[in-house]
């Protein structure tokens, strides 16, 4: 489980996050939707501690993280798998060695165990083929799956989306939408999905908190949010899509 | 309306003043880190290893050019002057004096931190903007550990060879063009190198290897690992690597001969 309690952030006199209180279950997906530069992304690098608040505390299965030291960080974000925005493949990698790579680099696994989970994950992203390839060689979706395939390899037991299906075509976003309800289903995986794009949210979210000039307007179950009458919901459920 | 303008310009300077000691605080942790991770460079030889070849063997050329053309350049300009004063035969004593001591290490470091330094910039900043050191962070992998110790380890190894690389090929050089350009014979300017030098004179050229390889390496990859913006940003941070530790091979130059000349 991941709590925030109470965060606040500031950049410089910017104040990105206010008070902002969420809580993330086991083997649920919790969406954050909110327009583009509100301070999404910030939420996940929190969750994960890669940036501290100014404020508050961040807590991950009952241990606060937020003054904790980078190398005590480590064992903590192995629990948790992240899918950044850009993918943040290792572009002179191949995609075996991309999904291989945390494995080799942090886990002290015979070389047959993590041959055997990245054929796993080649297997799960659809990918049979393109192992030896590099990942500029590759389609937006196909790297997205990539990305996924890395985050699930340590076998975590949540995975944090940073906007998954933004750049990708209608096709490759509901293919990624699609793994990410299997994620759940078939592996026991609770997720945390940050996006603008609210058909993802109602796609395949159990609940959604939306974030709004800093602070959560609404944090609830997915389908409570069309009964929402803050004007700002109001006016993001008859775009669907909010500005990017 | 004057005052206001001093008032603005006077809180500009403030904020930038807090800027630079942010920064500075950021450079000293950052370099504590690397040192700090020096430990793990059992786990980490093989990246060791690529550097070593990035700025050692690779980097080979570029010195033995400036080395060779230095070294050449000094002979002729050296020679012609000492002709003035009736004293050709003392070219070989001034030419490895200025070369082993000064330019053979000088010119090495200018070269490595255009060559070594930009790389480390434009790799490591793109690595930034691309979210690729976020991953390593996020995945459990110290980023500093990865790719900052084994380019300072693999630097500290091979900025001493390079040192004695570039001031034989600049003593090379000098050689040739006293015996083809001043018609000096090779046993007059050899004799005049070998008995004279000493070993501070050997101290002063390679306890800079040491300290470019320091200056160059932290400096190029804090500036990567503080690319923002895109990639403008990488080309800024890229610039701003090889502009500021340029001008530190410059300064710490001059001091290590300062400091060892005035105290051996």
């Amino acid at each position: 489980m991941i709590e925030l309690r109470k965060v606040g952030l500031k950049y410089g006199d910017k104040e990105i996050l206010k008070n902002v209180s969420l809580t993330v279950q086991d083997n649920t997906i919790k969406a954050i939707l909110g327009p583009s530069g509100v301070g999404k992304s910030t939420i996940l690098k929190l969750m994960l501690g890669l940036i501290k608040p100014n404020s508050g505390q961040v807590i991950v299965d009952g241990t606060d993280i937020t003054g904790m030291k980078e190398t005590s960080l480590y064992n903590i974000r192995r629990k948790m798998g992240m899918v950044f925005q850009g993918n943040a493949l290792f572009d002179s990698l191949t995609i075996s060695q991309n999904l291989g790579f945390f494995l080799r680099e942090n886990m002290k696994l015979p070389e047959e165990e993590i041959s055997r989970r990245v054929a796993e994950q080649i297997q799960f992203a659809g990918l049979e083929g393109y192992e030896e390839q590099l990942p500029e060689s590759l389609s937006g979706g196909m790297r997205r799956r990539v990305a996924i395939g890395r985050a699930l390899i340590f076998k975590p037991h949540m995975i944090l989306f940073d906007e998954p299906t933004a750049g990708l075509d209608p096709v490759s976003s509901k293919k990624i939408l699609s793994l990410i309800s299997s994620l759940r289903h078939n592996n026991n995986l609770g997720a945390v999905i940050v996006t603008h794009i609210i058909d993802d949210v109602f796609n395949v979210a159990d609940s959604v908190a939306v974030l709004y000039q800093g602070e959560i307007i609404f944090d609830d179950v997915t389908a409570k949010l069309q009964e929402a009458e803050h004007p700002f919901i109001r006016s993001i459920l008859s775009d669907k899509i909010l500005e990017l | 309306m004057p005052v206001t303008f001093i008032r603005i310009l006077g809180k500009k300077f403030v904020l930038q003043l807090k800027a630079f000691f942010l920064t500075m605080q950021e450079f000293f942790l950052f370099s504590v880190r690397t040192f700090m991770s020096f430990p793990k460079i059992i786990r980490y030889w093989r990246d060791v290893l690529d550097q070593a070849t990035i700025c050692g063997a690779d980097s080979i050329p570029i010195v033995l050019v400036s080395a060779i053309s230095i070294g050449a350049l000094l002979a002729i300009e050296v020679g012609n002057l000492l002709e003035d004063f009736g004293a050709k035969t003392m070219l070989g004593r001034s030419t490895a004096l200025t070369v082993i001591r000064e330019l053979g290490p000088l010119l090495m470091g200018l070269m490595l931190s255009a060559r070594f330094g930009s790389r480390n910039g434009a790799e490591l900043g793109a690595m930034q903007i691309s979210e690729q050191i976020d991953a390593l962070r996020a995945f459990g992998t110290d980023p500093i550990a990865k790719l900052v110790m084994p380019r300072l380890v693999a630097a500290l190894i091979m900025f001493l060879p390079l040192t004695a690389l570039s001031d034989f090929a600049g003593l090379q050089s000098a050689s040739y063009m006293a015996e083809h350009y001043h018609r000096i014979d090779p046993g007059i300017f050899w004799n005049a190198v070998y008995p004279r030098l000493v070993a501070k004179d050997f101290v002063v050229g390679f306890l800079k290897a040491p300290v470019f390889a320091v200056i160059i390496t932290l400096v190029s990859s804090f500036n990567g690992f503080s690319a923002r913006g895109g990639t403008a940003g990488v080309g800024r941070s890229t610039i701003k690597g090889i502009v500021v530790s340029s001008g530190l091979v410059l300064i710490a130059n001059f001091y290590v001969s300062k400091i060892v000349l005035e105290n051996m």
